[in-house]
């Protein structure tokens, strides 16, 4: 049984359908990255994971589990699959630490006594350890984007959902998002990605997915995708994105 | 002009302003919750709760707040609910207040993005703990300087107390004017009084704004 399992999955906003039937399977350690154009359907498809949007047919099982955001035991689910977004997201109000250890201690994951320890922990993992006491916006965009992650490896989640995490940093920044990523993939951490970063997509995925006009169009490893793409359009955003 | 025969008076003047504190800091503390309150029913589900507080603050937004004073006092025993003046003011400038922090808290939330929200709900957090630890205090934070004006109008606003014989300062100027027959004296005093417990409240706002929102703000 594959960790996520999607299964004709259509989505409308208003009149626009979104997804036109997706299907796909993502196995435990995979690292996924999904690519296309803007408008063809990836953003929601990884929202519709962890059940931030609902789907309108078909459906998405997670470890077994039928998502959907009605389900019983919503938030004991998004403790088990992270996501970290595009805008960081990070609480303003609260240091480095409590942003991390928020939701470990709401959710009653760790006790208070450790939380400190926990927070050191999975900032070490992003290499941020000494920011531990900074309040979000006395960091750049890529240490919040790494404080963002390393609030989600504090959940220890099976999976983790990356939402074009580098697309709002300064170029010079993309890069120490994408080594902490690289490392976590390294650790086994199952991963689905959404990203512009065709490097990172070449280097590091398992497999790509093509995504277009709400369609899986095409997928497959990295190196025979861009090596050989079967169809045009596939062939066509290759070209476009060099 | 002549202040001296004020003089023995000044113990009633300082009675007086304390109840006026009294009166502001009980009514703005409830106004407050209402406040809270109102404005987490309005962005809730409930309609029939939604009208009731719109209704309900367009009622104490569009009617003088001396005749919520009198209806409170004089009204309201009719139905059997008979308060001491102090209570009866408190009780309307209660509701005076929290009808204007409704829009004011309301305001507060709908300034902290949707974004946040779903961080918090991605997290695992139930509703209640999204609300409590990541809406609330960005949203207090905006909210607070519209809050503390409000609370300096409430302040000001304690002197219709006076109308139902409340203790406050004003009602005890009366009674000094009375006695003296100094009016300029005994209203610029008072004038005086209320210019220094406003602009005080201001001092005191600004300090605990400062430790209460320590986070920088956004560049």
């Amino acid at each position: 049984m594959a960790l996520v399992e999607i299964r004709d999955v259509h989505k409308t906003f208003g009149k626009v359908e979104v997804l036109k039937g997706v299907s796909l399977d993502v196995e435990e350690g995979e690292i996924v990255t999904i690519i296309g154009r803007s408008g063809s359907g990836k953003s929601t498809l990884l929202r519709c994971i962890n059940a931030l949007e609902s789907v309108d047919s078909g459906e998405i099982r997670v470890e077994g589990q039928k998502v959907h955001a009605g389900m019983p035991d919503l938030k004991k689910f998004r403790q088990r699959v992270g996501i970290v977004f595009q805008a960081f997201n990070l609480f303003p109000h609260l240091k480095v630490e409590r942003n991390i250890t928020l939701a470990p201690l709401l959710t009653g994951r760790i006790e208070k006594a450790k939380a400190r320890a926990l927070a050191e922990d999975v900032l070490t993992r992003v290499g941020l350890a000494d920011k531990i006491d900074a309040w979000p916006e006395q960091l750049s965009g890529g240490q919040q984007q790494r404080v963002a992650i390393a609030r989600c490896l504090a959940m220890a989640p099976h999976l983790m959902l990356f939402d074009e995490v580098t697309s709002a940093l300064d170029p010079e920044l993309v890069g120490e998002v994408l080594k902490v990523m690289e490392a976590m993939a390294k650790q086994g951490m199952t991963m689905i990605l959404v990203t512009h970063e065709m490097g990172f997509a070449r280097n590091v995925a398992n497999r790509i997915v093509f995504m277009h006009q709400g369609r899986v169009w095409e997928q497959g490893p990295p190196a025979k995708l861009f090596a050989n793409p079967e169809t045009p359009e596939l062939a066509s955003f290759i070209a476009s994105s060099k | 002009m002549n202040f001296l025969p004020l003089w023995r008076y000044q113990n009633q003047l300082i009675d007086g302003a304390i109840v006026t504190l009294e009166l502001t800091v009980i009514s703005a503390v409830c106004g407050l919750l209402i406040g809270i309150a109102g404005a987490v029913a309005l962005k809730g589900r409930i309609t029939q709760l939604r009208w009731l507080v719109r209704f309900y603050i367009e009622l104490f937004r569009n009617t003088p707040s001396l005749i919520q004073i009198f209806i409170v006092f004089f009204v309201l025993p009719t139905f059997g609910l008979k308060l001491p003046a102090f209570e009866a003011a408190c009780v309307a400038l209660s509701l005076y207040f929290g009808a204007y922090s409704v829009e004011i808290i309301r305001a507060g939330l709908d300034s902290i993005p949707r974004s946040q929200v779903e961080a918090g709900a991605c997290l695992g957090l139930s509703g209640w703990q999204v609300f409590r630890h990541i809406i609330l205090p960005p949203a207090l934070r905006n909210a607070y300087p519209a809050v503390t004006s409000q609370f300096v109008l409430l302040l000001l606003g304690t002197s219709l107390a006076s109308q139902v014989a409340a203790d406050e300062l004003f009602h005890v100027a009366g009674f000094i004017e009375s006695r003296t027959y100094r009016s300029f004296e005994v209203y610029a005093v008072i004038c005086a009084v209320y210019f220094a417990m406003a602009m005080s409240f201001k001092a005191l706002f600004a300090i605990i704004g400062a430790v209460a929102f320590r986070w920088p703000r956004r560049r």
